[in-house]
Parts: structure tokens; sequence; C-alpha cells
């Protein structure tokens, strides 16, 4: 019967000290896939309570924070994306080859230029905002490759689709960020001024 | 490999994802190509910068941490009270006579864990750490035992450090106080042996007074040599309104006061 089997007090002192150290970076990953706080804390509610059920289920000794991710990303999926209403890629253009849109010259053809270049002190806050904005496909991508900082292999993994699609969604996100943070460089030439501006704006409306 | 094969390797290339053969390829071309090689440099600093940036994320409020965990051990808790239900059930009759005994029983469950407990703080056993600070101590804990270990906010002690030890069948996180008098806390996880509420209760036991309350899944002993007064003053925490419920099985009492909440047990703010 389910539930029967029961995890004894050692199997959840086990699951405790392999999670905890993954709480922050859980955290972290559910804000941007959230882009709220309290949905946020929910996720990652969620998340180690499904891993929790399924903790026998996970293989000892294989990679853990993948699976963990696998899971809070499924429980994002099921449950909270269908609440924020965002369209998926899948639909439209990747049913078309993969390869084909990747490459397709309007993202590629121009050469970089030395405006191009980032500014080291880009804020950090700036370049979150800049994730939360991309299309939920490729902020899981970008999240998952550039702040968690796994593996092709892994995210496909974790996602369930081809390493061709991670790379493609990692590319095209990529540049979509770069693309926001290059024109918001460009626009603010003092970021402490318009930070104050945008505060006041906030405070007014 | 030209400029424009360039294109489908790049991404890979700057992840280290090809494979050498590939790797090296991309990289003859950059040798030769001052444009790409010009372009890999800014693609390769501006994925730094955002990687840099994007890794200061938000930490997980400790609130969080510690509802996450409590929902877990709720869960746990749960499955482990079904089981003994189901087995419980096929034996209702006998369940049934144990119940009338059950009270006499848990009561004196109750004292052989304070004795034990002021046993074991009496042997004076050597600490395995001595850091007087609370978050060093529940460092220290961390993962040694199958509860977290909350250690209370006394606002007039000084702890001289910690070890484990048992109390009875239960390994228990120990911390030992040495002013302003010697006295031993004692932290484990119990589901439903130790019968004690949220309220702290004192009995006494080989001349210690021995101060015992439950956080959801976790038991507190503190044994000490203070009297009740002090007692008051050390875990103001113990606030009683009705006697205890046991008076005629075990000297124990809840202590009587009324504290500034502030001064609780930081294990009892809620």
């Amino acid at each position: 019967m389910l539930g029967f089997k029961t995890k004894s007090a050692a199997d959840r002192a086990a699951f405790e000290a392999q999670v905890s150290p993954w709480l922050d970076t859980l955290y972290a990953s559910a804000v941007r896939l959230t882009r709220n706080d309290r949905n946020a804390e929910d996720l990652v509610q969620d998340t180690v309570m499904r891993a929790w059920r399924f903790f026998d289920k996970f293989e000892q000794g294989t990679n853990f924070r993948a699976w963990l991710f696998k899971i809070l990303t499924n429980t994002f999926i099921n449950s909270y994306r269908r609440t924020t209403r965002e369209k998926s890629l899948q639909d439209e253009s990747e049913r078309q080859s993969v390869e084909a849109q990747f490459f397709s010259s309007d993202v590629t053809d121009r050469a970089q230029n030395p405006e191009d270049y980032l500014l080291d002190r880009v804020m950090s806050e700036d370049v979150l905002k800049a994730i939360d904005g991309l299309p939920i496909d490729f902020r899981m991508v970008v999240i998952l490759a550039d702040v968690q900082e796994f593996t092709y292999r892994e995210i496909a993994d974790i996602l369930d689709v081809p390493v061709g699609t991670v790379m493609s969604r990692l590319f095209r996100g990529r540049k979509q960020l770069q693309k926001t943070l290059l024109a918001r460089e460009n626009t603010e030439t003092s970021p402490l001024i318009d930070l104050n501006a945008f505060r006041e704006r906030k405070k007014l409306g | 490999m030209n400029c424009q094969t360039l294109d489908t390797e790049l991404t890979p290339y700057l992840d280290g994802e090809l494979v050498e053969e590939a790797r090296v390829a991309v990289e003859a071309h950059l040798a030769s190509c001052a444009t790409c090689a010009r372009r890999v440099e800014v693609e390769r600093h501006n994925l730094s910068v955002v990687r840099l940036a994007a890794q200061q994320g938000p930490r997980a409020p400790q609130a969080l941490r510690d509802s996450v965990f409590a929902a877990v051990r709720a869960d746990a808790s749960k499955a482990r009270r079904m089981r003994a239900f189901k087995v419980s059930s096929m034996a209702a009759g006998v369940a049934f006579v144990v119940f009338l005994g059950n009270h006499q029983y848990r009561a004196h469950q109750f004292r052989l864990y304070e004795q034990d407990a002021a046993l074991r703080h009496s042997r004076q056993f050597p600490l395995e750490m001595r850091q007087p600070g609370p978050e060093e101590i529940e460092a220290w804990f961390g993962g040694k035992l199958d509860h977290r270990v909350n250690v209370p906010r006394f606002p007039h002690a000084t702890a001289a450090g910690a070890r484990l030890l048992q109390v009875r069948d239960k390994q228990a996180a120990y911390i030992r106080y040495d002013s302003p008098r010697p006295m031993g806390l004692f932290v484990f996880g119990d589901d439903h042996d130790v019968d004690v509420g949220s309220e702290p209760m004192v009995g006494s036991s080989l001349g210690y007074n021995v101060v015992s309350w439950r956080e959801g899944d976790v038991v507190y002993q503190l044994v000490t040599d203070l009297d009740e007064h002090d007692l008051r003053e050390l875990v103001p925490g113990a606030h009683g309104t009705q006697a205890a419920p046991l008076d005629d099985v075990r000297p124990g009492t809840p202590l009587h006061s009324t504290p500034a909440v502030e001064a609780r047990p930081a294990s009892l703010q809620r």
C-alpha cells in the first residue's frame, strides 16, 4: 500500500543532511523561476516535501543536486506555471528543426563590437531582473547553466529535452540577456541616480 | 572551421562542453582569425560578468529552512503513527487495557528521563567542543543528530561547550554552562516517549532540579542546581496556569511566574 513502507528516523536525518546544503540554491532558483518571494518559498517547500516522499527512489551515490533540481523544475512546471500563464516555446518554434532556428541569421550574423562589452560593474540586481524578463524556457536553462552551473547533459536530464535543445535555448537566452543588459547600460549613464529616480517613480506610482 | 561554422561551436566552446577534437579546431581558427578571436573574448567576458552577477542570488530565509524541515518531520511522524495505529488496531482489546495504565506508565517513564539526565550531567563527561557561542554549538551539532539542535538563548548564561550524550535510549546534544552556575542542557528528538508539553516543568532528581519542555519533536532537559527562584530568572518561559496533571505520581510542577516575553529562550519563541 502506498506509504506503508515508512522511512526511519535515520532516513530523515540523511535526507535533511543531504538537502540542507542546497536550500539556498534551490531558493535562489525558485525566486528566479517564480519571480516572487512568496511563491518561491511555496515552491521550495513543495519541492522538499516531494523529494522527501520520493527519497527512497533516489539512488544514493548519484547526483543528488541534479535530482533535487529535476523535482524543482517539474514542480514548478506542473503547478506554478499553470497559474502564471506563461507561454511555452515548445509548442511553436521548437517543432521546427532546432538547428534551423538556433543558427538563424538574426541573432548571429553581426560581428561583436567593442560596445558590446558589458561593464564589470554591472549590477547583480540588473542581471537578475534581466533573467526574470526571459521567456520561461530560456529562463530555465539560463538558471541551470549560469546560476547553478550544471552541464548540458545534466540540464538535458533535468528538463527532459535533448542536449541540442539545451544548447539552442542557452544560446538564445544569453543573447537576449546581453541585449537587455547592453541596452540598459547604454541608457543609464549614472545608475545610482537612475535607481533613485526609479524609487521615486515607484513611490509616486 | 571558418567564421560561419564557429557560430555553431561558440556556446559549447565557452562552456567547455566541446570534445577535445572540436575544441582544438576552434582554437586553431581563433589563432588565425583576429575578428573571431576578438568576438570570443567579448563573449567570454560578458558571460563571466553575467554568471558572477547572477550567482549573487538571495539566500533561503531561516523561517523557510525551519518550516521545510518541520514539514518533513511532521510527515515522518505521521507515517510512524499510521504504522503504529495499524499495529495497535489489530490488538484493540489489548490496547484498551494498556490505555488504563498509560498515564501512570508515562509519568514513570518521564521520571526515568529526568533521572538519567541528572545522572549523566553529574558525571561531568569531557566536552567534545569548547566554544560558548550558540551558533558555533548549533553548527557543531549539524548532521550529528537526526534533528536540528536549536540552542536556547539564555540571556544570563554562558556555555562552556558541548558533546553528544545519551539520555536513556535517546541520542542527545549536551550543552554545558559554567556560569552563573554549572548546568547541563540535553536536547534530543522524541516523538511521544517523553510526556512533556511546550510548557516547562520542573522536577528534581539526585539533588538537581530538572526543567523539561518540548518543542515539536524535540525535548529539552535542563539539569541544574539552581533553585526554583533562580530558574525562573533563567528559563522565564516557565509559567504555568494550571497544576501539573500528574502531581500525585511525581513531584514535578510547572513553574509559576509571569516573565517578559523577550527573555524566553529563543527555542520557545514562536
